[in-house]
């Protein structure tokens, strides 16, 4: 017999994976070559590649990160990921002719899934079958249930009527050769309720072929109930495998709870890795490459210019389009990173009772079995959040922390002063971890020249050291404060409750930079980079380790925390005012990163801290648009004075600093006109 | 090991090299008749139509030089998927067709017509090794194998079946080999880890044969029994 299918359904929009919500509102995860490989090593009964993008155009090529490809659509992503796709691949979205389907079976793709064409010309589903046979095509059928409980089919993304019948639509599709169905409810599309089970049943009694049962699935034993409770052949998901680690897995677990015999569970591969590999002796060329242009003062490999500009502003906060973090608009122009914090605002009494429930369920699950090591790790910089973590974790819940800190040698004397003081302030166990200084300032100087930023050692150290340590000691939960993408550009809403992910550390931490990138650069041996090694997935899974963000179960206000933290704790703020920001308590741990690493980010994108700080005030409604305009116009631009420290840190000279830098600019945000690097600003 | 591709321009054949390229061997993409010359080891990938494939083949003129590598100069010949049907006799797809001719046997349409199952069959079987002397490794056995097809081979001579699967209340073959020549109806290159093992593994076999060549039987299967089950 057939085993039954888990199939994780992955979203593009333009080439970046989306987490979709109702068919209309669409936020942007990252770049979809790393879960594609993952999913691959992990031995994923098939995948479905669902491009939604309303235009043929593919935005991936940001100059400071690592995933490129050619192409500029969905046929240069196939054939890209073709080499590590080792699994049956489905793929649909703007497909409209058999041409259309021979280009995606051709540039790697097994099966081709129409929609809407389907309904427009239903005989495509027949000449697709004639000519590349019934298993290449795949109907999907989005079928929307009204107030009273009728189904309807849509077409175009759910948003035409069509007056079809789903059950009747589903035998015709048949009739004409099409070799499976995919039956999707867009009014469940990512609730989180759970499958319609009654369409799912209605279609798969309908027809003889397989039918893949999407949308709504909320948690893990929705999926068995795909196959047990309306005799789908395969259960699929988008969201949901993009909030946890390992969530394919827990998937399959929860089928085989169930009772449901699927493919046996598989976390690691002979040969396909999880780590990215890379080729020396081309990232050697690119740095000299890179050098070589500073050396001529060429600035970006791509120019820019005043027309080619695409940059636009959210409506009510400051956040541009084209920005570090990936961000999307909704169709009024409002950024997500808006609308999610509009909903966090909004927390009732019982939503905020509930969710402290859930974290003290969560943190129980990790908790020592004899009482012998610590409950839980917090990593930890030192700075506001981890004291209100620490606070919260240890003297709220009572639960006992185990503080790690990864030292990237950049802290300030106050910043300083905080970290070594928590284990007074909180009586707890504190691991800090130093790497030597001279291995240091090599990523430091290779991080500038590489990808723009000379802090990568710091992202990559806090996203490493934490699980090196938690793994060592087999301490499952991991605990961070906030995710900063969710914050600041919404990519995730507050009811996925969205953990820490390998993928979130390589695609947005490390910009696709794993620590083996930079082995053999500069001298720099694996074991040297041995602060920066993640444990493996198989690890992970044994231990059941999860990296929770306490900012899902609590109230958080960066602002108030720093208060609190300094009438309880004598947290100390900083007494100078940062160079570029107005905020006087964020990132004290770090002089740079509100100062040299933030500056290259307005180097690269023509925004910085300043824009993220009032933004998120704005949100939070203690500023106005108008006066964030001021603090933006006043900071974002400012070439910060910690900029002499880092130079003399790691022996370079400002100008080289500033020509390199000036490689990075975004084309699609900086123009030349002369010797001036010229940009749109919200306020022009 | 020379090892080629033949590219029919049917179907996709990047992930069967991306496969190849993965465990270590170097395949190089051949579409021409007279390309097949001079190869070790030549793989017939293939999804689609049966006679359409068949008519690419007469077209191309590439049926003679294949019969000639695998019966003449019986080097090895690896179909997958369309590429193992083609080796047949016929195939009743689409009206009767003729095949390679180089497995006996014919290729029959899948029977839908019992409970449980859909034609075409899309999904992981479990897949069961049937002879301890075949090309395949001993990890084959009990392993999953990613199967999409509507048709299967159906082999005259049941020493040719190498592994099957349960299609329904039907156990179908689903590799076959006779002696230089072996076919699989599933995709290893779709297979994730089995699949792949099972390519390293298959292209270790190979490598084994010409030494193999010496002790086959008249009805022109190999016994491998000296090298035991070889699995990786």
């Amino acid at each position: 017999m057939t085993k039954p299918r888990i199939i994780p359904v992955l979203l593009l929009k333009n080439g970046l994976l989306v987490r979709s919500q109702l068919f209309k509102i669409h936020q942007a995860i990252g770049a979809p070559q790393h879960t594609i490989r993952r999913l691959s090593k992990w031995s994923a009964d098939e995948l479905i590649l669902l491009d939604i993008s309303k235009e043929d155009f593919h935005d991936l090529r940001r100059d400071d990160m690592q995933v490129k490809y050619a192409g500029s659509s969905i046929l240069g992503l196939l054939e890209q990921i073709s080499e590590v796709c080792f699994m049956p691949l489905a793929t649909g979205g703007r497909i409209r002719s058999v041409e259309d389907m021979r280009q995606r079976l051709s540039a790697g793709a097994d099966k081709c899934i129409i929609n809407t064409a389907s309904i427009e010309r239903p005989e495509l589903i027949s000449e697709g079958a004639e000519a590349l046979g019934s298993q290449c095509i795949v109907v999907s059928i989005d079928a929307f249930r009204d107030a009273e409980g009728r189904y309807e089919v849509r077409s175009g993304g759910g948003s035409k009527s069509t007056g079809l019948d789903p059950i009747e639509w589903a035998r015709e599709c048949e009739a004409r050769g099409a070799g499976e169905i995919l039956i999707n409810s867009i009014d469940r599309d990512g609730t989180g309720l759970g499958y319609d089970l009654e369409l799912v049943s209605g279609v798969v009694n309908a027809v003889s072929i397989p039918v893949i049962a999407c949308g709504g699935v909320g948690k893990m034993s929705d999926f068995p109930k795909a196959i047990t409770g309306a005799g789908a052949s395969a259960a699929a998901a988008a969201n949901i495998f993009h909030f946890t680690e390992l969530a394919y897995q827990y998937a399959k677990k929860a089928c085989e709870d169930a009772g449901v015999h699927v493919r046996p569970l598989q976390v690691s591969s002979r040969w396909v890795t999880r780590y990215p590999t890379y080729d020396l002796a081309e990232a050697q060329v690119a740095v000299a490459d890179r050098l070589d242009r500073a050396r001529n003062r060429a600035g970006p490999k791509r120019a820019g210019s005043r027309d080619d500009n695409k940059v636009r502003w959210c409506t009510k906060c400051l956040y541009p389009s084209l920005s570090a973090t990936p961000m999307e608009f909704d169709e009024t122009g409002l950024c997500m990173g808006c609308r999610v914090a509009t909903i966090r605002v909004e927390w009732s009494d019982e939503e905020k009772r509930r969710r402290k429930e859930r974290l003290v369920q969560d943190l129980e699950s990790g908790r020592s079995k004899d009482g012998t090591r610590h409950d839980c790790l917090i990593a930890v910089s030192g700075g506001k959040d981890s004291y209100f973590q620490t606070h919260y974790i240890k003297n709220v819940l009572g639960f006992n922390p185990l503080l790690v800190t990864y030292y990237g040698n950049n802290f300030t004397e106050v910043g300083n002063r905080n970290l070594y003081r928590m284990k007074e302030a909180f009586g707890v166990d504190h691991i800090i971890y130093q790497p030597g200084v001279e291995n240091l300032i090599k990523l430091n100087r290779l991080g500038l020249i590489v990808m723009g930023d000379m802090n990568w050692h710091n992202h990559i150290g806090l996203s490493s050291i934490p699980w090196i340590i938690a793994a060592q000691f087999e301490i499952p939960i991991v605990i961070y404060g906030e995710h900063g993408y969710a914050d600041l550009c919404g990519q995730f809403s507050d009811t996925d409750y969205v953990e820490w992910t390998y993928r979130y550390r390589l695609e947005h931490a490390l910009r696709g930079f794993e620590w083996n990138y930079m082995v053999g650069m500069d001298g720099i041996t694996a074991s040297q980079m041995f602060a920066y090694q993640y444990p493996s997935d198989e690890k992970i899974w044994n231990i059941g380790m999860r990296g929770l963000y306490l900012a899902n179960y609590v109230e958080w206000d960066g602002n108030r925390n720093a208060a609190l933290m300094q009438e309880l704790y004598g947290f100390e703020i900083s007494e100078q005012p940062f160079d570029r920001t107005y905020r006087r308590a964020s990132n004290l741990d770090d002089m740079h990163e509100n100062g040299v690493h933030d500056y290259l980010k307005f180097v690269k994108f023509g925004y910085g801290r300043c824009t993220d700080h009032a933004s998120k005030d704005i949100r939070l409604g203690i500023m106005s648009r108008k006066e964030g305009i001021e603090m933006v116009k006043k900071y974002d631009h400012v070439k910060p004075s910690d900029l002499a420290r880092w130079l003399d840190y790691v022996g370079m000279s400002e100008s080289d600093f500033d020509a390199i830098a000036d490689t990075f600019r975004d084309p699609r945000v900086w123009w030349r006109d002369g010797e001036t690097w010229c940009k749109r600003s919200l306020w022009d | 090991m020379n090892l080629k591709i033949l590219d029919l321009q049917i179907s996709n054949i990047r992930s069967v090299v991306n496969a190849f390229r993965v465990v270590g061997h170097d395949p190089q993409v051949i579409k021409t008749a007279g390309e097949i010359v001079g190869a070790d080891l030549l793989v017939l990938p293939g999804v689609g139509a049966f006679r359409a494939a068949m008519k690419r083949i007469r077209e191309a003129g590439l049926a003679d030089p294949l019969r000639r590598h695998a019966l003449e100069e019986k080097k090895p010949l690896l179909g997958i998927c369309l590429g193992m049907q083609l080796l047949a006799d016929r195939s009743e797809e689409n009206g009767d067709t003729e095949g390679l001719g180089l497995i006996p046997g014919t290729v029959l349409r899948l029977n839908g017509d019992q409970e449980g199952v859909a034609v075409p069959n899309i999904g992981w079987h479990e897949v069961q090794k049937t002879r301890t002397d075949s090309l395949f490794p001993t990890a084959l056995d009990g392993a999953y194998f990613y199967h999409v097809h509507s048709y299967h081979l159906v082999p005259r001579e049941d020493e040719a079946v190498a592994a099957t699967i349960m299609f329904g209340h039907d156990r179908i073959a689903t590799a076959v080999q006779k002696g230089n020549i072996a076919g699989v109806q599933f995709h290893p290159e779709k297979s994730q880890d089995a699949g792949l093992n099972l390519i390293a593994s298959i292209m270790a076999g190979f490598g084994r044969l010409p030494r193999m060549r010496l002790r086959d039987n008249a009805s022109g299967l190999l016994a491998l029994s000296t090298n035991g089950d070889e699995s990786s």
